[in-house]
């Protein structure tokens, strides 16, 4: 090709380069980006951590707090998180300029207080999750609050009390 | 080993970088990116960047994939060629933390480990930037860059929220 041709072409299509860092990025309506979760609205009930494929989301139980991790480093941005999330806490954004010096920064976390069972004190769900539960089926509020073990013999003594086993 | 000045050193070698591309096992995706950065759409050269063929002529590594078993003996004597300061950019979600292979047994899984055996032979690390992306985008390498010479800030930073008091 000789040079003529080449210098029509390159006048024709003009300067196509982007200033990337000084202009806004090029980006689709479909581009995934980080995830962000909405601490008012987690239940920290683990559907998310069991879902995400690199598990680059994790809940770490500590006794007394569950912590939900975040890792963006290893995040594969497939937002399957958002779409199983019950609490619709898990938003999909846009941001891509997540570059760190130090892995600590990529590390997101919310903390979620465990509730303990009122009759044997051992470790149930966290508030969060109570109170939603509560909130959809008033109901439940005096089961909610007992772990599955107590809940099972509550029910179970509530039941031979109303066919009239074992009561007396 | 001699310590090395890295702010005199970067200043150095910010209007020019060279640039060593480095595969460690990844997938493609995050090399197709780097390859997408170099053209004239984007044009890293701009900011004096240059893809070389030599880790010994490289001031910068761009490592992408979670750095297999088979590749790692390789990896660490690419990156013990380059001459001091060592600056490495961990790409993609397999660079920085393993990716969906963090716990398999054919890879280490992640730069943390890697930068852990690197000690272990004696060779040192002088600075590493983290860019995370499944494939990272040309502009994420872009910017990483622009971090590690610090041309722009970092915006993201450590998130720690109680759920209840929210």
């Amino acid at each position: 090709m000789s040079i003529a041709k080449i210098l029509e072409i390159a006048l024709k299509t003009g300067r196509v380069t982007r200033k990337y860092p000084y202009e806004p990025p090029l980006l689709t309506s479909e581009f995934r980006g980080a995830v962000r979760i909405d601490p008012s609205k987690c239940w920290g009930c683990g559907a998310c951590v069991k879902i995400c494929p690199p598990n680059a989301l994790a809940l770490r139980n500590s006794g007394k707090e569950a912590t939900l991790e975040y890792f963006v480093g290893r995040c594969i941005f497939c937002g399957m998180c958002a779409e199983v999330c019950p609490a619709k806490a898990i938003e999909v954004t846009k941001e891509f300029e997540l570059s760190s010096t130090s892995l600590e920064n990529l590390k997101s976390r919310v903390i979620h207080r465990l509730t303990r069972c009122s009759s044997c004190g051992s470790l149930v769900w966290t508030e969060a999750e109570l109170k939603s539960v509560v909130k959809s089926s008033p109901i439940a509020e005096e089961y909610a609050v007992l772990c599955p073990k107590c809940r099972k013999s509550k029910f179970a003594r509530a039941a031979s009390i109303r066919i009239g086993v074992g009561s007396e | 080993m001699s310590s090395v000045n890295i702010a005199r050193a970067l200043k150095a070698i910010k209007r020019s970088i060279w640039v060593y591309h480095l595969n460690s096992g990844s997938c493609n995706a995050c090399d197709i990116e780097i390859l997408d950065a170099l053209t004239p759409y984007f044009d890293v050269e701009r900011f004096g960047i240059k893809l070389v063929g030599s880790p010994r002529h490289a001031d910068l590594i761009l490592l992408t994939g979670p750095v297999t078993r088979e590749s790692l003996p390789k990896v660490v004597r690419a990156i013990k060629a380059m001459p001091r300061p060592r600056l490495i950019l961990a790409l993609g979600s397999c660079g920085v933390g393993g990716g969906i292979w963090w716990d398999t047994y054919s890879t280490i899984g992640g730069f943390k480990k890697l930068e852990d055996i690197l000690r272990e032979n004696g060779v040192e690390v002088d600075r590493v930037v983290y860019v995370p992306g499944c494939p990272v985008r040309p502009e994420a390498i872009i910017y990483g860059i622009l971090l590690l010479l610090g041309v722009v800030e970092q915006k993201v930073k450590k998130v720690e929220v109680v759920a209840s008091e929210s």
